[in-house]
């Protein structure tokens, strides 16, 4: 773990409201650890890491003035990485079924382990893919029913889309990226507690990604 | 307390010592541990944070893995890299002197042990434990008799009376030191929701500095680490000119961890 900084290479807008970031710096990390970044809010946000285009990047979905900063305004960023577990996807042909939100996670497991991938995107997507995806909840919902046969699955994106997959997914490999507020990212502050069958867990010490089992 | 720089990390925002990985402990002076009780605690129900513009509210609710523990694993939680302040907190009368008596043998390790009395985010104890006064002070008593040797502080906020009366109490009774303050309840609304939790950050500045102001008017000779919105130069300049003398670093961490080498040098710089 350590503090470092990010310059901004380029921005790339997915859709309406979702960009790819990525930085001309090069580091380690593994698939599933995250970044967390700092803006002019209190407190620095989480990203999970991921590549684009040889580079790594992050994907920023606007949601209030940090994450309009980190797309918009700022061009070099204080930041502290990698933080959370690696993903060890199971043997077999899987599946990442994420939100615009996590392309860049899912690009870099499309890469290493030639798994599927399945976006599901609110807004129409600005530029061709190189996986499947599908827009809005019923194209969503209807192209779940039909992934059956998958050894593992990794859901990154919203609650109501992780909920969805989970309940109609039976497979015991279904891996769920979850997100709570992080105040820290290192285990300090307690802020990203999540109430599992094992007691109390911690998102960015025990997780982000977490097996549905103990969920 | 002798403490090279006179600059704490906060009990809470530093966890147990993680911080460490990211800062140099040279700019240290003591790491304050989360509040531990005397029975694990899960904390609140999430979500436990929220950030606006110039303040965080928390919910955390004490989430700790309880004092027997603390005392299995006690090399990992004193610090190698720094002093170590020992925070404790409690429910009840009886907890903090339970608390008190478990650590007994283990207080020479610990550069101070603070007492929370003022946390806002639990139902018992916490804040409420200043409703009975006279309890209080049987705590404040007794636990000095049980820890004689220890560098005993008080974290206070600003409820529960003036805090001068309660700081003047803490004297009293033979304490050395006194954290102010802790986080302020309060409330935001969140969707049309009504979110309740301790404030923290920067519009905690103005209420801390006062509170320690009022203090030291009625108390010339005991210690205060400041706490509350503590970011850059010029607020330990405030909180030096006040009559502070250590500052403590908490949810400034959240911002920028490098926060505390900076403040820590300036701090080594100036003549106090
Ligand atoms: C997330 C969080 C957790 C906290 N937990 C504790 C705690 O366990 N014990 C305690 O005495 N104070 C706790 N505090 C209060 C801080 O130690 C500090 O007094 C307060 O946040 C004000 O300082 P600041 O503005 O620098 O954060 C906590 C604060 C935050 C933000
Ligand atoms: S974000 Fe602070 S403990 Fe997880």
């Amino acid at each position: 773990m350590e503090n470092t900084y990010l310059t901004k290479k380029d921005v790339i807008q997915i859709n309406e409201d979702t960009f790819i970031v990525t930085f001309n710096e090069k580091f380690k990390f593994d698939e599933g650890q995250f970044i967390m970044i700092q803006t002019p809010s209190l407190t620095r946000k989480p990203f999970i890491l991921g590549t684009w285009k040889g580079n790594i990047a992050v994907s920023v979905q606007i949601k209030g003035k940090g994450t309009n900063y980190i797309v918009f305004q700022g061009e070099k960023f204080k930041a502290h990485f990698p933080l959370g577990n690696k993903f060890i996807p199971p043997a077999g042909k899987g599946i990442v079924i994420s939100s615009p939100t996590c392309i860049t996670l899912a690009n870099l497991l499309h890469e290493k382990y030639s798994c599927d991938v399945l976006i599901g995107s609110k807004s129409k997507i600005n530029f061709e893919l190189p996986f499947e995806s599908v827009i809005g909840n019923e194209d969503f919902s209807k192209k779940i029913k039909t992934l059956k046969t998958y050894d593992w699955y990794l859901v990154s994106g919203s609650k109501q889309m992780e909920e969805f997959v989970l309940s109609n997914i039976e497979s015991k490999n279904v891996f769920v990226s979850l997100e709570e507020y992080m105040g820290c990212g290192i285990g300090a502050c307690k802020s990203c507690a999540v109430f599992t069958k094992e007691g109390v867990k911690h998102v960015c010490t025990d997780g982000p990604i977490f097996r549905r089992d103990i969920l | 307390m002798n403490l090279n720089p006179p600059l704490v990390i906060a009990s809470g925002p530093g966890g147990s010592g993680e911080y460490l990985r990211l800062i140099n402990p040279k700019y240290v002076g003591a790491y304050t541990l989360k509040t531990i009780t005397l029975n694990p605690k899960p904390g609140n129900k999430t979500k436990r944070m929220e950030n606006l513009e110039n303040y965080i509210i928390n919910s955390i609710g004490l989430e700790n893995p309880g004092i027997e523990y603390v005392i299995s694993n006690i090399d990992k939680f004193v610090l190698k890299e720094t002093k170590t302040i020992l925070s404790l907190g409690g429910d009840s009368k009886d907890e903090y002197i339970k608390i008190a008596e478990k650590i007994a043998p283990h207080a020479k390790k610990f550069e101070a042990i603070e007492f929370n009395f003022s946390c806002p985010n639990v139902k018992k104890g916490g804040l409420s434990i200043l409703s009975d006064l006279n309890e209080w002070q049987e705590i404040l008593e007794n636990v000095r008799k049980i820890l004689p040797d220890s560098f005993l502080m008080a974290k206070l906020s600003i409820e529960g009376n003036f805090v001068e009366i309660l700081s003047r109490k803490v004297k009293e009774f033979g304490w050395n030191g006194l954290t102010l303050i802790n986080c302020v309840r309060g409330l935001l609304i969140k969707d049309g929701k009504i979110v309740t939790g301790g404030l923290s950050g920067p519009i905690l500045k103005p209420i801390a500095l006062r509170a320690i102001y009022e203090v030291r008017k009625v108390l010339k000779d005991i210690y205060i680490i400041a706490s509350g919105g503590i970011y850059t130069k010029k607020d330990v300049d405030d909180f030096l000119l006040v009559g502070t003398n250590a500052i403590s670093i908490g949810s400034a961490l959240f911002k920028d961890p490098q926060v505390v080498e900076e403040l820590g040098k300036y701090l080594k710089g100036v003549k106090r």
